[in-house]
């Protein structure tokens, strides 16, 4: 699909960095939520899993939030196809429990946007999903 | 800012590099690449460093599939950055077995001077770029 985006390349770079993964590790549900559009499909590829409509992808977050004492994205390497609303990051994802045990994931993420949310996310990891 | 316009990231990898996967022509996939490329494949961390490296990978993919096919492309193009990120379908039939495997798959290639130098490899399933 598709969709008619109105943002620019700064623009797709800021939501996906600013107004989404920085407020992941934040863990500031309200703000990452409010990234997607109500009808918004949330994929894990590389595992098959999917978070279909706000509901279901705020119910992901919850859980996922509160598994890890901290969540940090970095060191991201960002793709723009303006033209098309679509962004494409590689990032590290640095996940601590609560008892020290720490995950490391190298993954990619693709988000197709129309208007200024994201419609489509799709995620590829480097290893377990965490998103389910 | 890249020499290349945005079509020329989508046919070298859907036209030449894939189009060659799915012929089985080494020439045409190997012309893709810079002689230092890598090809990392991130689900399984397996590294191909260097042309020798992933032409050896390739043959062990030809050698045990009967039919490959890429499609259902998704391209996120970014000519600036000389890079292209696809998401894709891929089909392979097993020689032995004739097993039909199917995966939902992303690479991300970085270009230099039109070539392949860097590429990272996700896949849905087991890893099949060993």
């Amino acid at each position: 699909m598709q969709y008619s985006c109105s943002l620019d390349s700064d623009g797709l770079i800021d939501l996906a960095l600013n107004k989404y993964f920085a407020n992941v590790d934040k863990k500031n549900l309200d703000a990452v939520l409010n990234c997607f559009h109500d009808n918004a499909m949330m994929t894990v590829q590389t595992a098959f899993a999917q978070h279909v409509g706000k509901q279901n992808i705020k119910r992901m977050f919850t859980d996922f939030m509160g598994a890890y004492d901290a969540i940090v994205h970095r060191d991201f390497t960002c793709t723009v196809d303006a033209a098309n609303g679509r962004i494409a990051a590689s990032f590290i994802a640095e996940l601590t429990q609560a008892d020290g045990k720490r995950t490391f994931l190298e993954n990619t993420n693709f988000w197709r946007v129309r208007d200024d949310k994201f419609q489509e996310v799709y995620i590829y990891m480097s290893g377990e999903n965490p998103l389910v | 800012m890249s020499d290349f316009p945005y079509e020329y990231y989508v046919d070298i990898v859907t036209k030449r590099y894939f189009h060659g996967v799915d012929n089985f022509d080494m020439d045409m996939v190997l012309g893709c690449f810079h002689p230092d490329a890598a090809l990392r494949e991130m689900t399984s961390n397996t590294l191909h460093d260097g042309l020798d490296q992933i032409r050896n990978m390739f043959v062990g993919l030809f050698d045990h599939h009967s039919r490959i096919w890429h499609g259902n492309f998704v391209h996120t193009v970014d000519a600036e950055r000389q890079a292209i990120c696809s998401q894709f379908s891929v089909e392979v039939t097993a020689k032995e077995s004739g097993e039909l495997l199917r995966y939902e798959n992303c690479n991300r290639f970085y270009l230099e001077d039109g070539k392949f130098k860097r590429v990272f490899v996700y896949m849905s399933g087991e890893n099949l770029l060993k």
